[in-house]
């Protein structure tokens, strides 16, 4: 027995030397270059290494960084800006998001880890974004590759109920509307692009921008890595903040569309949805999404899987999950991954600026065209619907609606919108699903 | 540069909001029939069986003395 072991041994440590010799002779130029660098090294004073040293800290990289000789020398200026003052300024930046998710309220899930994300970003030598750095291997595991915009939406499937969407089907017109603020915008910034210098956006990253419109921060995120991933950073945070500050870019707009009457209407109780209908749904919307548009049906088929495990009521465990720790976590990873797109080489860029003005844009027309669809259909004979309704078509789940509910309440205290505005707002998330569907189909 | 970036936008603007609107008019149709076949095929107990309650509370003083009784004789059983 033991000399059967020694004879193993033998044998591994022959067929190690064999491989380790075959790899050196392979790497010979290599390792010969790393032993080369090794012998380089030589003892130094204690006081040179000291000096040495001072030369890697923040202080020094922040207030005179080195400049890569593969730079153009028109370029060094901006790449110097960028390096030292540029990252002193997203600091400031950071700090602000911090400000509007702790102090203000700002969709702190998401804005806590896009913010902390762009803090390490920033950080200078560490490299952290970069392409080894941890948030550089986060936003390759996950966002380049559009997987983690995709669990958040089978999350979002888990907690949505489509009841109010079931019992008054026609409210998703609304949510349809209000996907014009994505299409209206898409065509403000290509003309500006054209016709004017202020932007010089392409068709593709115009399209990426104006997906902010369908106020759902997964889309955003899963068309703007699809079209423009050097874009995502800027659109990540537009959009987010946007969402955070529905209510107060929406009132707004819905009071200047509505007369005191129409904001007044009551609108009758919604019938009960029976739970069959409930599991069906879900995979009617799926195979109307297969036969209408394919290319929509990675979002869609995410979202409608999480809802059909939580109506289907037999696999608690999963819905639990996908609700609670999934989403949770993915948020994390998400929200670092966006952040680390925050480099202060991408962000601060005229486009971003642009961006976040064409994200305004969209967010606004969007609640406009949702209201001014409400108003058209009180039209046609049927049943009227209140246009302040209207404006929950941008997804915003479920912040719109309960902004709907909220001016409701300011005129009439008795009218209670809230379940009525979950229709639209759902068919929203639909309808932006559909609409994202149309641009990747377009630029296939 | 020979296209015109707003025709194109333009395009894409109509292509867009009619695919949007088709696929939620469809939706909107589908629901309706979806609803209409479920309350068909698989009605619910839950709602036919409500309105009887409602009916019953109705006459209270029939619901009390029933409830009454009730009480009673699980009291008797009891002792």
């Amino acid at each position: 027995m033991k000399s059967f072991i020694i004879k193993l041994f033998m044998a591994l440590a022959l067929t190690l030397t064999a491989t380790s010799a075959m790899a050196s002779s392979h790497e010979a130029p290599l390792t010969q270059q790393q032993q080369a660098s090794d012998k380089n090294y030589e003892s130094k004073s204690i006081l040179t290494m000291v000096s040495d040293f001072l030369k890697t800290t923040g202080v020094v990289a922040l207030a005179n960084p080195d400049v890569p000789k593969n730079i153009s020398k028109d370029k060094v200026a901006m790449y110097k800006f960028h390096q030292s003052w540029g990252r002193i300024i997203m600091f400031g930046i950071v700090f602000l998001l911090f400000w509007l998710a702790i102090a203000k309220g700002f969709e702190p899930l998401l804005l806590l880890p896009i913010a902390f994300g762009g803090l390490l970003a920033n950080i200078p030598v560490a490299d952290i974004a970069g392409p080894h750095g941890f948030l550089g291997v986060i936003y390759q595991a996950g966002l380049s590759n559009e997987l983690f915009p995709i669990i958040i939406f089978m999350g979002v499937g888990a907690m949505t109920d489509f009841g109010p969407l079931l019992s008054n089907p026609k409210t998703a017109l609304l949510g349809g509307a209000a996907q014009f603020g994505i299409f209206g915008t898409l065509v403000g910034a290509v003309a500006l692009s054209q016709y004017t210098d202020i932007f010089n956006f392409t068709l593709q990253q115009s399209s990426a921008i104006s997906i902010i419109g369908g106020a759902d921060g997964p889309t955003s995120i899963f068309i703007a890595t699809k079209l423009a991933p050097e874009l995502l950073g800027a659109i990540a945070v537009a959009s987010y903040s946007y969402m955070a500050m529905v209510p107060i870019i929406q009132p707004p707009i819905m009071k200047a569309l509505t007369t005191d009457k129409e904001r007044r209407i009551k609108m009758s109780t919604l019938r009960h949805v029976s739970r069959m209908e409930k599991l069906v749904f879900p995979v009617v919307v799926l195979m109307l999404a297969i036969l209408f548009l394919p290319d929509s049906t990675p979002l869609i088929g995410a979202f409608m899987f999480g809802n059909f495990l939580k109506e289907s009521g037999v696999v608690e465990r999963l819905n639990d999950t996908l609700q609670n720790a999934l989403i949770n976590i993915t948020t994390i990873f998400l929200g670092l991954g966006v952040g680390s797109k925050l480099e202060a080489d991408k962000f601060l860029v005229p486009d971003t600026l642009g961006i976040l003005v064409l994200g305004i844009v969209a967010f606004s027309v969007g609640t406009a065209a949702g209201v001014l669809m409400a108003k058209v259909m009180n039209l046609f004979p049927g049943t009227k619907v209140n246009p302040l309704i209207g404006s929950a078509g941008v997804s915003a789940v479920p912040m719109a609606a309960r902004v709907s509910n909220k001016v409701g309440m300011e005129y009439d205290r008795t009218n209670m919108l809230l379940m009525h505005a979950m229709g639209p707002n759902v068919a929203g998330v639909i309808g932006s699903a559909v609409a994202a569907g149309v641009l990747i189909s377009i630029f296939k | 540069m020979e296209t015109n970036l707003v025709v194109e936008g333009l395009k894409f603007m109509v292509l867009g909001m009619g695919i949007v609107f088709a696929f939620l008019g469809v939706l909107i149709l589908v629901m309706n029939v979806m609803s209409k076949l479920i309350h068909k095929y698989f009605p619910e107990p839950d709602p036919t069986q409500a309105p009887v309650v409602v009916k019953g509370g109705e006459d209270k003083k029939k619901v009390v003395a029933a409830i009454f009784a009730a009480i009673m004789e699980d009291k008797k059983s009891q002792l």
